[in-house]
């Protein structure tokens, strides 16, 4: 027999008692969750690449500068990090954003033309550039979005360059990057002389001690033997650096803040429900509910909230997600994907959300004195 | 001895910080299976009483025994209300988003129980009230009689041990008013519930085996 009346149906009829109030209190819910999984899915999406672009080239430790951001180390420090006898590698490298037409900006790095971070490229055409040349290699992906290929001319800071190669990465930070002689990009950054950091690449872990371990004693050989410089894990600079670091507390103050609105939105929506149903509540508890079942009925209403606009919000924000991995402005920098981990923290986020919004108005609820609410018109 | 049903004791109530007085010490005892009929003129205490005797409301002295305990101290309220009491009230007060099915149901929600037994038990009663065609009618597509015979059947649907009713009939015609007494007096008589009716109808009071009188807050002898 259809008509059965449970517990959460009769929540779901209070909400749609006021379609209006429901759907806008839904909207401000839907914006809070929709900016947690677009925004921190992208900074997260963000450190993920960043981690790659260390682990596909096989670099351990990176060096830099305290300040990553600002981070400027003189290249002749690289041949004493290079003469440690954990190192096996160490290599210069620049890293800057720049403009490259109007609309498409990506990350330029300059490497020499014998780093080993290029052994970690598969080239689609052309081949490598040569130091002491204006000749430069594209990212597939960004190849394809400005439509270049081998042969042709791209100017960068006033300057022209060839283009010798596309190449396939491992990592979106260089599947849409560019990247240059080291010669060339210190020339069109003034940096002659400098570098942004050194990536190291270590001899096999001996025997008789962990990766860990190792990776730690080598960072600490780095820093004794040059000074002013940080060494540090190839995942810990993933996480930490000052560019991933200002993606993630972005993300986090933006999606906070319209969290926050949501939230509120449905304490509000929620604390005029239980005022308009004063009386309601009063005949509620003459039938027999106890002070707990009004408290559980309004905080069942507002998770009700809390959830549904978590899932709308879920696609929502996929959907911003992979618009920005869409866009030549955004694209190049971070491939969009959104773990289930992340999809399920968001929706726990939400159903929290509902519970703290309705907590307040669930307690004015239960408070009511029986009798008052009865009389209440 | 055995201790009667419900039993008050010296019961007064004040509002206002005393300036209201609504009770002013009130002793009686009812068996149980009793009809009794309670009336007086308005605001003498009636409804102030009966929230009293059915849990909703505690006394400023005094105190209410149900089977010789004492409510709102041994006796917790919500759990005596939910377990012995059912309402009926002179504006009916149903839920006017739900179907008459739905507001008897919507009693029996506190309960740990299967939806389906809900529903079935809904129906039953509503059937017994003569509503079986109106289980679907919202409470504005249904005449002041029906929607007090749904009231009914949602008092009953927790099966509670005594009834309350403030002024059933207030709202209604002589000739629902008189059915709906009938309604109530077959159930306590079938189901050997207590009755305990709030009027200020003189044929209703007279009809019952026990009549109240109340008169500013007082028994009047
Ligand atoms: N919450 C309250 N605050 C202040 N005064 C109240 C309150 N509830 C009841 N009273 C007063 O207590 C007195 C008794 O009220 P009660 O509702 O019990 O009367 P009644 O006998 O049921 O009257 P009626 O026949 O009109 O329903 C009245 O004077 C009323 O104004
Ligand atoms: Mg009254």
């Amino acid at each position: 027999m259809p008509s059965q009346l449970s517990f959460t149906g009769f929540a779901w009829k209070n909400l749609w008692r006021r379609r209006l109030r429901t759907l806008l209190t839904l909207g401000g819910i839907t914006m809070g969750i929709g900016a947690f999984v677009a925004l921190v899915g992208f900074s997260r999406a963000f450190e993920t690449e960043w981690m790659r672009l260390y682990t596909s080239a096989g670099t351990d430790i990176a060096v830099v500068q305290t300040n990553f951001v600002k981070s400027e180390l003189d290249q002749s420090l690289g041949a004493k990090i290079a003469a440690l006898p954990d190192v096996a590698r160490c290599v210069p490298m620049i890293f800057n954003l720049m403009d490259l037409t109007p609309d498409v900006n990506a990350i330029v790095y300059g490497w020499p033309a014998d780093s080993y971070e290029l052994d970690a490229l598969t080239f689609v055409s052309g081949g490598r550039f040569h130091d002491g040349q204006r000749e430069l290699i594209l990212g597939q992906s960004l190849a394809n979005d400005l439509k270049k290929i081998p042969g042709d001319t791209l100017s960068l800071e006033g300057t022209d360059f060839k283009i010798v190669g596309v190449y396939h990465g491992g990592s979106a930070l260089v599947e849409g990057a560019v990247i240059m002689p080291l010669d060339q990009m210190q020339i069109i950054s003034s940096m002659q002389g400098k570098v942004t950091a050194f990536h190291v690449r270590l001899r096999p872990v001996p025997p008789g001690i962990s990766y860990d371990d190792y990776v730690k004693r080598a960072e600490s050989e780095i820093e004794a033997a040059v000074p002013q410089v940080l060494a540090d894990p190839a995942a810990d600079r993933a996480a930490n650096n000052a560019v991933v670091e200002l993606a993630h507390s972005v993300a986090w103050g933006t999606s906070s803040i319209a969290l926050f609105i949501g939230i509120l939105g449905i304490a509000n929506t929620m604390a005029m429900s239980v005022f308009e149903r004063t009386h309601e509540i009063g005949i509620l508890r003459a039938l027999g509910w106890k002070s707990q079942h009004v408290i559980l009925l309004i905080l069942t209403e507002a998770t009700a909230l809390g959830f549904s606009g978590g899932l709308i919000g879920i696609v929502v924000g996929w959907g911003v997600l992979r618009l920005l991995a869409a866009l030549p402005e955004t694209g190049n920098i971070v491939s969009a994907s959104v773990s289930p981990l992340h999809l399920v923290e968001s929706l726990l986020i939400a159903v929290a959300s509902g519970l703290a919004a309705g907590a307040y108005p669930a307690w004015r609820g239960a408070r009511l004195s029986p009798v008052e609410a009865l009389r209440y018109e | 001895m055995s201790s009667p049903l419900l039993e008050a004791q010296d019961l007064k109530k004040s509002y206002d910080d005393g300036r209201v007085q609504a009770l002013r010490g009130v002793d009686f005892r009812i068996e149980a299976g009793e009809y009794v009929a309670i009336s007086g003129p308005s605001g003498s205490g009636k409804s102030t009483l009966l929230h009293m005797l059915g849990g909703l409301d505690l006394p400023s002295s005094g105190q209410v025994l149900f089977r010789g305990a004492a409510l709102g101290k041994t006796v917790n309220l919500d759990t005596y209300r939910s377990l012995q009491i059912g309402f009926i009230f002179q504006a009916f007060h149903l839920l006017p988003t739900l179907c008459a099915l739905e507001n008897v149901q919507v009693a029996m929600l506190a309960k740990h129980e299967r939806s389906n037994h809900r529903v079935e038990r809904a129906a039953a009663l509503l059937e017994e009230m003569g509503l079986s065609n109106r289980l679907r009618h919202y409470p504005n597509e249904l005449s002041a009689g029906e929607r007090q015979r749904v009231a009914i059947a949602r008092a009953l649907a927790n099966k509670p041990a005594i009834l309350l009713a403030d002024e059933p009939t207030g709202n209604l015609d002589s000739v629902n008013s008189a059915h709906i007494m009938e309604i109530l007096e077959g159930i306590r008589e079938q189901r050997g519930m207590t009755l305990i009716v709030v009027t200020h109808e003189q044929d209703i009071a007279a009809s019952a085996p026990r009549h109240i009188r109340i008169r500013d807050g007082r028994i009047e002898a």
